[in-house]
């Protein structure tokens, strides 16, 4: 794929046209060192793209040859793993734009992550313009740079969106086009994006790992029409949502008119957009000699979806070592870290014999 | 104490433990687009302290969108 003149690439101070940009292959891109401008290149071309953002999983480099884009996910077993995928699947949901009619971009996602590649390539398909705030980049540095640079299309996790909000106060941005995506979206949180974008395209999407974007809302509701359960999507006999007929794990509601989404039926927990499982972090706390036994669970906020916290019963002759605790917990991935640590002297432990991890 | 004390308490801890620069903290200041160096995951702990220390869930029916330390303590009771 030749990149086209017409697309723009903004990265720090530099602003580069696609006609600067030459397709090269590359076989692996380490995304915490290299300009998101040699990931453009290296997708523009043909070759097997390795896209690294976490080296505690080295890439397979399997040499098969066949055009693949691999990029990691994002962990949810504390080691990310290596998907491959075809271009052609990856640009399957992406449709040109029309000449002159530009979108300005704000890549919010990690450039690796599946959803930052989609981002980048519908600019680059447009094409239009990409912003890529620095990979270090606050929520609040990514709200300052929309109102500099003019952006009108941004796609972030409902986690991101609220936190876009409160940075951006009440400074304008003509926003044409917000996608939500990554966790379930309440409607509070629409209401308000609807209320303080009015003109702006409002619109979240369902996506699994294996199957990639699967649907969008754009009706400014929370969850999808209830009519749409039908083929593809279908109900489990446990609650969940099927996509062609592989069971995702969502538990969903069927109600009047609209199916909502009503969490995991695992015990994994959505927290700002990264998937976590208690009991890795259980696992983690009880690898330390003085505690005897945690109850890990989910706690809803209202900033990031959930968040974790932690009952913790020490071994008896211990002493209150909050701090060789916590920072034991500073070892996990930020996500991951209890926010609330409760010493108790026991955990209840329910009828089933399972630590009940409802918060 | 208030909840506007409480919040300035618990954001200079939380500043404090990840080594941030820790400053002056009045109720117009901005929590995420002001001087202060906390995310996403900073304002979801400081949330959860909140509740703890006041027993109040403000959100118990979903995000209220807030910006300031001062419209954060309104939400905790003022």
């Amino acid at each position: 794929m030749r990149l086209d003149p017409h697309f723009q690439l903004i990265e720090g101070e530099t602003a580069t046209s696609g006609a600067d940009i030459v397709p090269r292959s590359a076989s692996l891109i380490d995304i915490r060192q290299s300009p998101v401008r040699d990931l453009i290149a290296g997708l523009a071309a043909e070759g097997d793209l390795y896209v690294l953002r976490d080296a505690s999983a080295p890439p397979p480099l399997v040499d098969t040859d066949a055009g693949r884009v691999w990029l990691q996910t994002s962990g949810t077993t504390g080691i990310p793993k290596w998907v491959g995928h075809d271009r052609e699947t990856l640009s399957a949901r992406i449709a040109p734009g029309t000449l002159g009619d530009t979108a300005r971009w704000l890549l919010t996602f990690n450039p690796g992550s599946f959803a930052g590649v989609q981002v980048i390539l519908s600019a680059m398909a447009g094409p239009h313009v990409l912003i890529v705030p620095a990979l270090d980049a606050s929520v609040a540095d990514m709200a300052d740079l929309a109102v500099r640079t003019n952006v009108t299309h941004i796609s972030g996790t409902p986690t991101f969106w609220r936190a876009f909000v409160m940075a951006l106060g009440s400074r304008p941005v003509s926003l044409k086009s917000l996608t939500l995506g990554g966790e379930a979206s309440d409607q509070t949180l629409l209401d308000i994006l609807r209320m303080r974008f009015p003109d702006a395209a409002l619109r979240h999407i369902y996506a699994t790992t294996e199957a990639g974007t699967v649907f969008s809302v754009r009706d400014g509701k929370a969850g999808f029409p209830r009519d749409w359960l039908s083929g593809d999507l279908t109900l489990t006999d446990r609650g969940t949502l099927a996509v062609r007929g592989r069971d995702t794990g969502d538990v969903i509601e069927v109600t009047d008119g609209r199916v909502l989404f009503k969490g995991r039926i695992d015990a994994m927990v959505n927290i700002g957009g990264v998937k976590v499982y208690p009991e890795m972090v259980e696992a983690h706390l009880l690898t330390l000699p003085i505690v005897q036994e945690a109850r890990v669970s989910a706690r809803p906020n209202p900033v990031t979806g959930h968040v974790l916290v932690a009952d913790i019963v020490l071994k008896p002759d211990s002493d209150l070592a909050e701090a060789q605790i916590k920072a034991h917990l500073q070892t996990l991935p930020r996500a991951q870290r209890p926010v609330s640590l409760r010493f108790v002297t026991h955990i209840d432990v329910g009828a089933t014999g399972k630590k009940s991890r409802v918060s | 104490m208030s909840a506007l004390d409480l919040i300035r308490e618990e954001l200079t801890q939380i500043l404090a433990d990840k080594g941030a620069e820790t400053g002056e903290i009045a109720a117009d200041t901005p929590l995420l687009n002001g001087p202060l160096d906390i995310d996403s995951l900073d304002l979801a702990t400081l949330v959860v302290v909140l509740e703890e220390k006041t027993g109040l869930t403000p959100f118990a029916d979903g995000f209220v969108l807030f910006h300031t330390a001062g419209e954060l303590a309104a939400l905790f009771g003022g």
